[in-house]
């Protein structure tokens, strides 16, 4: 009995030592955390950096910017990054690879922001430099992406004035989207660029670009299911989120119609926008109605001759308002439809999926073609609830 | 001071949470996406047409038992089927049990150590869950009972307070079209849903326990409430699957419910990657639902072998179902088992089942005539 006993507790004590859960065991200090990675074309290549690679070819470079941790009571640097960098053609080779010019394991469940060249994206489709981070169970799915026409290493070698880490920096840019109509960050993360090239869809990734000590997030590239074809400008991605519904919050200037030459602007507060999809005999076509509630935010120009308290040019500035945001719109389209031939992020083809599902599986075969044919009916009511604190 | 251990007795209402509880498993990680590949914005009527499906199994199952209220299926199958027949049988009823619990315990290790711990060999957390549900397998039928009382009702709501913070991301429009246009596809998922629901198929093992008194109605009314409540959390797993995911992401992910967590970020906090508080409010749901079917496959087997205890037989079992878990190991085998699991526990259901009833009416019939 004794006997069983013991050897009861021997097993025990085995089972234990096994499953005790020390095997992932990491201290936080020995890792490098990384906050952002930029993607360029790999222009020199430095031996001592890069690696014998046994497939493909020097194509890309791929550069991560890594966390500096301080410890207390040093003096405080410059700057609380730094950067690695290598070129090849796998990006986890190397990521890899880059392990032997780092000191601790790199880390990647803290990146916030992928940057990369358009250099990259005119020779490669977007889903193959995407594919490592797609797969890879650290990385996020809310990593935003964005794309330059200049060196994404730069972008990402930028010092904040702010101080805070350039990563966490350039990721908060985006979240101020909601308020910048120039700047579509409205399910333009990992996640939801996966779900895109999974719907067959296209995409639509904020632009970023770097002059001298300025780094600025405008205007969009466009990619048609994955092959980028080019940027949309500040007014056309205006006029595409005022389309799709996705500003919250939104500025819409236009020339005073009592003093032209002077601006006008309207702050958005709330909007109702419903786009719609239409057969009729066979005939498909859109609607846009959007009603917009919002003050007036500035007026440059004589306020005795534009008299904010006066309905009637309150109705005036009004349909003026709404006339405004229906070229915006119509700008929109040009851009989009005639001039590049891409349903951005595939939102006419999804309504069209949703809510005529028989007319989508006769026509999704040939929609590429069809998209630019369909014709948009915008109407828009403006109702301004304040002129602001003075009139 | 109440011994609860020995359970001689339990009311409808147990039989129903035992149901629940042995139903909902790891299959709310694992099938999803088999599923949403078939049935694409039909799944959510796929998850219905399986409740349906296997509610009426159960409720024959329920009307077999009835024949014989103090007999399990391992007692009556010899008289029924003969004697080898019953003991094929028999066997074959275990093999249900088996299949399942073998592959839950490979997609459990398989995900903890995708997901968790990365270093760690998948072996090492399938040795680790199967010594803590053998520990629990080893208690006597009132301590398991309550076990999966308590994880009733702290388990599952903790895990669905979890689930419903993907709310944030979803959108209502990727539901749509919500009637399929693949009919055919629905039906098979429905069909394929026995993933979910299986584990159904103890009501032949307790029937025994529930009070003699009860009434095949209000058996089956709990047990339809059981099957109720199951299917409206598949429901709102699927449906907030394809809400955030799309039906044409989820297909391409080995496991959309964990994705549909990881994007979501809680506004105003640093809060995300919630998969891992899923997969930590996940892991009591599978314990509980490998603990059951590990005692049921004891329980058959001391049956079987007339024993006092499922002891021997539960600690015989250990180190086959370890091996059988380890033996999957790359995701062909386990899809094949998964579909062989799937074909084993339908059959049984709907042919074995059926046949026991139709072959016992034929004899309690013959047996009158005899009389007569």
């Amino acid at each position: 009995m004794a006997k069983k006993k013991w050897i009861s507790c021997l097993l025990i004590i085995c089972t234990c030592i096994v499953t005790a859960g020390c095997w992932d065991m990491r201290e936080l200090q020995d890792r490098n955390f990384v906050l952002a990675v930029a993607i360029d074309k790999a222009d020199e290549v430095k031996e001592v950096e890069t690696f014998v690679q046994p497939h493909g070819t020097k194509r890309y470079r791929v550069s991560l910017q890594i966390l500096k941790f301080a410890s207390g009571g040093e003096q405080r640097e410059e700057t609380n990054t730094f950067i690695k960098s290598n070129t090849g053609e796998s990006i986890f080779e190397m990521v890899r690879d880059m392990l032997g010019q780092n000191s601790k394991s790199l880390w990647f469940e803290h990146i916030q922001v992928i940057v990369i060249s358009d250099a990259v994206l005119k020779e490669v489709g977007l889903s193959e430099i995407l594919d490592f981070f797609k797969r890879d169970a650290e990385m996020r799915s809310r990593i935003k992406i964005y794309v330059t026409s200049g060196k994404a290493q730069s972008i990402i070698e930028f010092t904040p004035p702010s101080k805070e880490p350039g990563g966490v920096y350039l990721a908060n840019i985006i979240r101020l989207h909601n308020k910048n109509i120039h700047v579509a960050g409205a399910r333009t993360d990992l996640g939801y660029t996966i779900q895109y090239f999974d719907n067959n869809s296209n995409v639509l990734l904020p632009r970023i670009e770097m002059a001298d000590k300025v780094v600025k997030l405008s205007g969009s590239a466009v990619f048609k299911k994955d092959k980028f074809i080019g940027y949309a400008d500040e007014y056309a991605v205006a006029g595409l989120k005022i389309m799709l519904g996705t500003e919250k919050s939104a500025v819409v200037t236009m020339d005073s119609p009592k003093t032209p030459g002077h601006q006008v602007i309207f702050e958005l507060f709330r909007h109702d926008t419903r786009l719609t999809p239409h057969v009729e005999k066979g005939v498909i076509y859109y609607t846009v109605d959007i009603t917009m509630y919002g003050n007036i935010g500035e007026l440059q120009g004589d306020i005795s001759l534009n008299d904010t308290l006066d309905p009637e040019y309150l109705r005036i500035l009004e349909v003026a308002f709404a006339e405004e945001i229906k070229r915006n719109i119509y700008y929109a389209e040009k851009v989009f439809k005639k001039d590049m031939k891409v349903d951005p992020v595939s939102s006419f083809a999804s309504k069209l999926k949703a809510h005529e599902p028989n007319t989508w599986e006769q026509v999704q075969d040939q929609w590429d073609e069809l998209y630019p044919t369909i014709p948009l009916y915008v109407s828009v009511n403006v109702s301004i609830r304040n002129i602001g604190s003075h009139k | 001071m109440a011994n609860l251990e020995a359970k001689t007795s339990m009311s409808a209402f147990q039989l129903a949470i035992v149901l629940f509880v042995t139903c909902i498993g790891a299959q709310i990680m694992l099938t999803p996406r088999a599923l949403i590949e078939q049935a694409k914005n039909g799944s959510w009527i796929s998850v219905i047409i399986g409740g349906v499906l296997f509610y009426i199994a159960t409720y024959l199952m329920l009307r077999l038992g009835k024949k014989y209220p103090d007999e399990t299926i391992v007692e009556y199958a010899p008289r029924i089927f003969g004697r080898l027949g019953g003991i094929f049988v028999i066997i074959w009823f275990n093999l249900v049990f088996f299949l399942q619990v073998v592959t839950i315990f490979s997609g459990t290790g398989k995900i903890i150590t995708f997901y968790m711990f990365d270093r760690t060999p998948p072996e090492v957390v399938i040795l680790a869950l199967l010594v803590l549900c053998t520990y629990c397998a080893l208690q006597d039928w009132g301590t398991i009972l309550r076990i999966h009382q308590f994880l009733f009702v702290i388990a599952y709501s903790i895990l669905l307070i979890v689930w419903l913070t993907s709310i944030l991301n979803f959108r209502p429009e990727n539901l749509l079209p919500l009637w399929p246009v693949d009919v055919k596809g629905v039906v098979a998922g429905g069909i394929s849903t026995w993933g979910m629901y299986g584990g159904y198929e103890c009501v032949l093992l307790l029937l025994p326990l529930v009070y003699r008194k009860v009434s095949l109605s209000k058996l089956a009314k709990e047990v339809g409430l059981a099957f109720i409540g199951a299917t409206v959390l598949f429901m709102i797993i699927i449906v907030v699957i394809i809400g955030v995911l799309t039906v044409e992401d989820a297909k391409n992910l080995p496991f959309p419910a964990l994705i549909v967590i990881r994007s979501v970020e809680l506004p105003g906090t640093f809060i995300e990657r919630l998969e891992n508080y899923l997969l930590v409010t996940w892991i009591p749901v599978v314990f509980d639902t490998l603990a059951a079917m590990m005692f049921f496959m004891a329980q058959i087997c001391m049956r079987q072998w007339r024993h006092a205890d499922h002891r021997p037989a539960l600690l015989l079992l250990v180190p086959i179902i370890y091996v059988g878990s380890v033996l999957i190991d790359n995701p062909q085998i386990y899809d094949q088992m998964g579909k062989l699991t799937m074909w084993v526990g339908l059959v049984f259901s709907f042919g074995v089942v059926p046949m026991a009833l139709l072959l016992s009416w034929w004899q309690k019939g013959k047996v009158g005539k005899d009389c007569g």
